[in-house]
């Protein structure tokens, strides 16, 4: 109840007047009563919710029998007078009392969704007090959600749970995003929570590096979302639970009037900090011109030489408009809530856009004192072009970065639709000529389409007082098409050439299955126990085909029929996977002051070998509220403590071998490059957390912390091996590592009255991670899609998890670089760890402003230390379009370091050298350490600022609310930062299937655009 | 509550029974596991040559065949600088595209055994043998013994226990087809693509592959008379084992490697394409092939082995430096070179490979000049010049000329080891081998004499020239980094580190 108070002001942020919320104290205390201590026996008043007037409330005075009943507008006026209680009841909102102390009474009834005794969901939907809570669990409201405006609820989370690094691979509605709770935990597979909407298993894969899949559900929708960091948290899921699961909770209908709701937002998107680039130099190589290369390495531009700035020319500003609408009301037996979205979404990239529909339905029914089903059914229809399609590294704007600045980015095609060709030599008929990227871009879009289902049903059965059975069963279904194509003419190998189709479809079903019995029993008053006893199934089956045809025989046609059969390949995939499991949840609480928790899960799965098939996960957990001891009204104060073990099992069919068929002359069958691994044991994950929460100031001051180590063990990775293994690519257990960190989450009230409210969090959070141990002899591992060039991202031992390798210069033992006797600085022979990847402090900082009508609200973060590196500016130096090109290139220079003497000491350098092209080229970009940066950033995730104007304005206008919002998302980033933004994962949470997490590489990143919204809301 | 605790262990029991059964769904149900081997064969041939192309795709430059355009644009050919490579393709089409295939894990020689079928154990073995050899020439030290074995990190063998290693599999690979099962499965020409099953030229292929092994070090072991009496009984029975592709083919994977269309059928090797495009013929190759540049006279297989440039020119560029060369004439392009596509070996449709006739005569003509039968040396080099002459589909009457020239040696006493070299070297245009050869003679002027060092190649290096290639940087250096340190891959100079058959070699330069 106490901790309530924070929860209900972030839920009444939207509210239209300035909302007190009720708090720890008997509710009629804090609700605003004006005393201008008139007697008289009328009195007037007016009852009010966060989404409006309430019409229908019933207001009692107590000890007599008047009663009456407020009006559409929520007024009412009662014979009574100053000293009677007033007693306001209307379902579904928690019954309030009030003294009167004037002839005018106004009430705000809060809402009876159990926010004010506030209870979390945790795994498997179980809701909990949070005064029991043994283990850490953020819970993020809706509210706060969809203030930061993203399409994505993933990038909406931003900065609004300590302890979750969550990283986008770049502003564009297709694009990944990746999140990842307390650190990595394997380094290549999956490192991202479980996914459960509403208690089932949905699909969150990002399949071809599009975008991840839970962006499909619609950020209206959400009541709220629970974070379960831990493993304690999540123990439940047993061998899922490895990274954590995120658990959102959708909108249910609400007994009382009808009541609708309708939302448009309108964005304008602009691009945000961009890669500088050189303006000085045209093609060439080594310095002399020459209109064949396409690098930038050339003589001076001369003055009668238009120089383009094409990275600039190449974004857009782009419009996207978001509708919805949502109804939901209900009788005491039956609630229904139905919302429908429409996003029509352009992108600073162009020729990429996305259209998505919603469409909602959820129902409950009370079928008797003991029986109630509860139904949903979500559609989504997700469709996305992409004009820039990266390669499995990443890499979306490399082509732009490095096109010459003497072709107009803009030029790409002929008034006839024809390529046209920057340049091309005589006899080329196209293949290998040089065009500007804008060409693909336009001409070679790639598709997602996407039609989703989300199915759940649940059926609570309630026998006995203390008894509860559940049984739920839910299928996220996800017909999913990926297309691309070559339009004929694009320059490249013969095939490309003549034009290409790709397609794959797929039909993937995750269905879950679970039974839980419910036992809640009291002992001599003091004494609470719940048990839950429970099994689940949880299969996933994805199914489809997948086709690639080549050489377009009538070019305008995308499509396996216009092409040769030979030319055509057509591949059949299907993957299915089945775990079941049981388990036991065991709660004991004494007087709200000590509770113990155990769990235990065994869970069965098919993707692991028959002797290593079963895993076995438990959890014991135990609070202390010591507050209760000493003035348990004036503070709160809890310490928490858990251990758990939980585990992974393996990608799917990776324990045999398979045989792929080949296209090569006389054809036949091949081994397939990923070999199976008939040993594959379980990954395990074992995490202790302690932590304390600490109220003050009537919980006007709360303070959450947290510490845990989480140790894993026996991960489980997929990566490229030793060919002389007999493969390519294999799936094993490759060692352990830890994660420990540190979590704070504090909430503050600064100021609050009538009129106006501050409300203020700052979640902070800092994670360090170690290599422990790797199998064989491995000493540092590289991600295999995150190899560029000069650094690679990696893990070494002993080192950070999210680590860079690459090469420095030779040092003294003092640090001094080593310069060559040509005036060089040397390179070091051997590779080592360069960098860490992953922030040494992170900060979220959120506020918001309620003043009258008025809402503002904004969003801090702030991210310290922490490498990139930033692969574009190699790529971009390489080249020769780098801005440091421009500034350095054939520059005198001194290079600040030692020479060594023939006596074995060093001197001073001080030999000048022309930086010129082979200093570059051989020496600058092959040294990592000259692309790795540390980065510190101050940015505005957003700026929201709302306002709802008077219920007297708004009903003269026939409505029951209308609120106004002005808002911008990332409008400003303060970094050091030397490419564009510096949040950047180049290849999204699953570079290239394989997974391995990308996050502070940038390999040509599209930057995180800056977007300014006007959003309008009326209530019905 | 009893009712209840019955009612669960019911339900759980339930779960449990049904787990059993469905828990075995882990096998791909649209993937096979295993094939007869005539449906293996074919794959492993086409892998072959694009393994051998591998090698070839960097050591042609190496061997001074080809240059880039530009110039000190290419950090391996140009700078020869391998240290900042992402992956070595070679190394995979070796050890995974065609090594595993035949005797990996999942490789055809487990189901030939099974089948009993021991001719296409012998092919198979005979066709690990040839990858293991042009590996091992190009990589020295790698995994043989614990290849295969399911080790991450295993151990690396000397280049010589592999050559032990490689004739093992050549006797083992004969012996079987000398006694080929009369039960075994067929091997027709859709399954052999090489000999459409003649087991008699695959012996002779086997034989071949010994012979061009044996002349790597009979410098140092004294075996070149051992290795004429090879040459003289394999040349009866051989016939050029090459991997022919469509005449024409839309597909991407139905195309030479070094053919016009650049073609990569395997996305991922990006780094194995061809780069003919962008290449010029060098000097040496152009001075090899001219006979009188002033009366624009040059060797036959000139016009056969490139074609002509736009401009009807045959400049040289000279190695590393491309068009950036000042001593080429002022206004120069690339026009003013032979076009390197749709020669002999260099069309989508030319065939790959594997080995051919010439280098026999070749192998044969370098061990009698070291045994002093300088006669008999003559007549193998100017049957291996004729080979190559009517291979390319030289007139018969400029076949007569250019034998009688003055380009070839026509006397034992004017016979020079570089004579042979070279002419090897034009015969054996774009191969591997050919960089096993200059390796051998230390990049020496005596055998080539037009070598020189080249000048973009890294300061860094001090003046030594490159000797190999380096291992995966993905894989290798990843999971051995014992292997590599102990070998000393990881260091920047590595290529640079001669294999032991040039550590050992006693020819020319040493």
């Amino acid at each position: 109840m106490r901790k309530s108070l924070l929860f209900s002001v972030a839920l009444g942020l939207i509210a239209t007047t300035g909302t007190v919320a009720g708090e720890g104290l008997p509710a009629g205390r804090e609700t605003p009563l004006l005393s201008d201590n008139v007697v008289q026996d009328i009195v007037k008043g007016r009852v009010t919710s966060a989404d409006g007037s309430i019409a229908g409330a019933t207001i009692a005075v107590i000890g007599t029998t008047v009663s009456a009943a407020t009006d559409v507008d929520g007024n009412f006026s009662i014979r009574a007078k100053v000293g009677d209680v007033l007693r306001i009841t209307y379902i579904g909102y928690v019954t309030q009392e009030v003294k009167i102390e004037s002839a005018t009474v106004l009430v705000t009834l809060l809402p009876d969704d159990g926010a004010i005794e506030e209870v979390v969901v945790t795994a498997l939907g179980i809701e909990r007090s949070k005064k029991n809570l043994t283990y850490s669990v953020q819970q993020v409201s809706g509210d706060d959600l969809r203030a930061a405006n993203q399409g994505n609820i993933l990038n909406a989370l931003q900065g609004q749970v300590a302890g979750a690094q969550i990283s986008s691979s770049g502003g564009s509605p297709g694009l990944p995003t990746e999140i990842i709770l307390r650190g990595s935990t394997t380094l290549t597979g999956d490192n991202q929570p479980l996914m459960i909407v509403d208690g089932i298993r949905v699909n969150n894969s990002s399949s071809n590096g599009t975008v991840n899949r839970i962006a499909d559900i619609n950020p209206e929708d959400i009541e709220d979302i629970s974070i379960l960091k831990g493993a304690a948290a999540a123990a439940l899921y047993g061998i899922d639970a490895a990274s954590g699961a995120v658990i959102i909770t959708t909108k249910k209908g609400k007994a009382g009037v009808m009541q609708i709701g309708g939302t448009y937002r309108a964005f304008v998107e602009t691009m945000g900090r961009l890669p500088r680039q050189q303006q000085i130099y045209t093609t060439g190589t080594g310095g002399t011109y020459d209109e064949s290369s396409g690098s930038s390495w050339g003589r001076k531009f001369r003055y009668d030489e238009p120089i383009y700035n094409n990275i600039e020319r190449f974004f857009q500003t782009a419009l996207t408009h978001d509708a919805g609408i949502n109804i939901n009301g209900g009788s005491e037996n039956l609630q229904y809530y139905m919302s429908g979205g429409y996003r029509k979404a352009g992108s600073m990239v162009p020729n990429t856009h996305q259209d998505k529909i919603n469409f909602l339905m959820k129902g409950t029914a009370k079928l008797s004192d003991k029986i109630s089903v509860t139904a949903s059914a979500n559609y989504v229809q997700n469709n996305i072009q992409e004009g820039l399609g990266g390669a499995s590294a990443g890499g979306w704007i490399n082509s732009i970065l490095t096109y010459p600045l003497r072709y107009d980015i803009l030029q790409y095609e002929r008034p006839n639709g024809e390529p046209w060709y920057a340049y091309k030599e005589p006899e080329d008929d196209g293949r290998d000529a040089r065009i500007s990227p804008m060409w693909g871009v336009m001409r070679n879009p790639r598709n997602n389409n996407v039609d989703r289902f989300i199915l759940n049903g649940s059926i609570d059965y309630k026998p006995l007082d203390w008894l509860t059975l559940n049984y739920r069963l839910g299928q996220d279904y996800t017909a999913s098409k990926y297309r691309t194509v070559t339009t004929p003419g694009t320059p490249g190998a013969a095939n490309v050439f003549q034009g290409r189709v790709t397609e794959s479809n797929a039909n993937s079903k995750y269905v879950t299955s679970t039974f839980n019995a419910t036992i809640q029993r009291q002992f001599y008053d003091d004494f609470e126990v719940s048990l839950i006893l429970g099994a689940n199934s949880d299969y996933y089956v994805s199914d489809g085909l997948a086709y690639s045809a080549e050489n377009l025989l009538v070019p305008d046609i995308f499509s396996p029929n216009v092409v040769d059969p030979n030319n055509k390949i057509l591949t059949d995939n299907l993957a299915s996977r089945q775990r079941y499991a049981v388990y036991g949840d065991l709660s004991l609480s004494y007087k709200n002051m000590l509770t113990l928790g155990i769990t235990g899960r065994n869970d069965w799965t098919s993707t692991l070998s028959p002797q290593h098939r079963q895993f076995y996960s438990p959890s014991y957990s135990g609070s202390f509220t010591f507050s209760e001891l000493i003035n348990p009204d004036m503070w709160y104060g809890k310490l928490r403590m858990s251990y758990a073990k939980v585990g992974k099992d393996a990608p799917i069919f990776r324990t045999n071998t398979n045989l792929r068929q080949v296209t090569t002359v006389g054809g036949g069958f091949v081994v397939d490059a990923t070999g199976g691994n008939p040993d594959l044991r379980p990954e395990r994950t074992s995490e202790f957390e302690v932590g304390t929460e600490l109220g003050f100031f009537n919980r006007r001051l709360n303070v959450d912390l947290t510490y845990y180590k989480r140790e894993s063990i026996d991960m489980i990775m997929t990566p490229r091996v030793p060919l002389p293994s007999g493969y390519v690519i294999m799936t094993f257990n490759a060692g352990s590592l830890w994660n420990k960190g540190y979590e704070a989450s504090i909430n503050v009230i600064p100021f609050r009255n009538e009129n106006f409210t501050w409300s203020t969090t700052v979640n902070a959070w800092k994670n360090i991670s170690k290599m422990m141990e790797f199998a064989g002899d491995i000493q540092t591992f590289k991600y295999t899609n995150a190899q560029l060039n000069a650094g690679s991202a990696a893990t070494t031992l002993d080192e950070h998890v999210l680590g860079i390798v690459g090469r420095d210069y030779q040092r003294t033992e003092e640090g001094y670089v080593i310069i060559g006797n040509d005036g060089y600085p040397l390179i070091d022979d051997i590779e080592k760890s360069i960098g860490n990847r992953e922030p040494e402090f992170n900060i979220g900082w959120l506020n918001r402003f309620s003043y009258k009508g008025f809402d503002l609200s904004f969003m801090w973060d702030f991210r310290f230390g922490g490498d990139i590196l930033n692969a574009s500016r190699q790529r971009m130096m390489s080249v020769g379009t780098g801005y440091d090109v421009g500034q350095w290139r054939d520059k005198e220079f001194v290079f600040n370091g030692v020479v060594a003497q023939e006596d074995g000491s060093y001197v001073r350098n001080e030999q000048p050298v022309v930086l010129n092209y082979s200093f570059f080229a051989n020496n600058y970009y092959q040294v990592g350490t000259n692309f790795v940066e540390k980065i510190n950033w101050a940015r505005v995730r957003y700026i929201t600022l709302g306002y709802t104007i008077p219920k007297s304005l708004s009903s003269r206008l026939g409505v029951k609310r209308l609120g106004l919002e002005l808002s911008a998302q990332n409008p400003f980033v303060i970094t050091n930062y030397s490419g564009g933004d510096p949040e950047v994962n180049s290849a999204g949470p699953n570079a290239g299937g394989s997974g391995a997490s990308t996050m502070g590489v940038d390999n040509g990143a599209i930057p995180l655009p800056r977007s300014f919204s006007f959003g309008l809301n009326i209530g019905l | 509550m009893k009712i209840f605790v019955k009612g669960f262990s019911i339900i759980l029991g339930i779960v449990a029974l049904s787990a059993c059964n469905k828990l075995d769904l882990n096998y791909n149900p649209v993937q096979p596991v295993t094939v007869p081997s005539s449906l293996r064969l074919p794959a492993i041939q086409a892998n072959l040559a694009y393994s051998l192309y591998a090698q070839a795709r960097f050591a042609a430059y190496h061997s001074y065949y080809v240059t880039t355009r530009t110039g000190n644009s290419n950090a391996q050919t140009d700078t020869w600088n391998y240290n900042n490579i992402t992956r070595m393709g070679a190394w995979r089409w070796h050890y995974f595209d065609v090594g595993s295939n035949i005797s990996g894990p999942a490789g055809m020689l487990l189901r030939a055994e099974e089948d009993g079928d021991n001719n296409y154990i012998g092919v198979g073995k005979i066709m690990l043998a040839l990858s293991f050899l042009s590996a091992t020439d190009v990589f020295g030290d790698m995994p043989f013994d614990e290849a295969y074995s399911g080790s991450f990190n295993p151990l690396y063998n000397t280049q010589e226990e592999i050559y032990a290693g490689v004739e093992r599999l050549l006797d083992e690979g004969i012996e079987e087809l000398q006694n080929v099962s009369s039960s075994a499965s067929s091997m027709n020409a859709n399954a052999d693509l090489i000999y459409q099953g003649d087991y008699r030229k695959w012996i002779a292929l086997a034989n071949a592959v010994r012979a061009r092994m044996k002349l790597h070090t009979a410098n140092f072991t004294n075996g070149y008379q051992e290795l004429v009496t090879l040459i003289n009984a394999t040349l009866t029975d051989f016939e050029d084992a090459v991997f022919r592709y469509p005449g024409t083919s839309t597909s991407n994977w139905e195309k030479n490697l070094w053919g016009e269309s650049r073609p990569n059928p395997e996305w991922q090797f990006a780094d194995i394409r061809n780069d003919l495009l962008n290449s010029l013929p060098t000097d040496v190759l152009m001075k090899t092939l001219t006979i009188d540049e002033d009366a624009g006279l040059y060797d036959p297989r000139l016009y056969k082995l490139t074609t002509p440039g736009t401009n009807n020119k045959y400049l040289g560029a000279k190695m590393s430096e491309g068009l950036r060369d000042n001593a080429l004439p002022s206004g120069t392009t690339y026009q003013d070179f032979a076009n390197l596509y749709n020669g002999y070996w260099t069309a989508d449709s030319s065939a790959y490979p594997y080995m051919i006739e010439e280098e026999l005569y070749f192998i044969k003509a370098e061990a009698l000049y070291y045994l002093n039968d300088n006669q008999g040396a003559l007549t193998a080099y100017k049957q291996g010049v004729e080979t190559n002459l009517r291979r390319l589909g030289i007139e018969e009457g400029q076949i007569i000329n250019f034998l009688g020239s003055s380009k070839l040696a026509q006397t034992a006493e004017n016979l020079k080891i570089s004579d042979i070299m070279m002419q090897k070297w034009i015969a054996l245009y774009l191969q591997a081998e050919s960089w096993v050869d200059i390796r051998r003679y230390h990049y020496s002027v005596d055998a080539y004499p037009d070598l020189y060092y080249p000048r973009f190649a890294l300061a860094e290096w001090g003046g030594r020239y490159i000797q190999r290639f380096v291992y995966d940087p993905q894989t290798e250096y990843i999971y051995n980094p014992k292997e590599i340190s102990r070998l000393g891959a990881d260091k920047r100079d590595w290529v640079f580190t001669p294999l032991w058959w040039v550590e050992k070699s006693t020819l020319a330069g040493n």
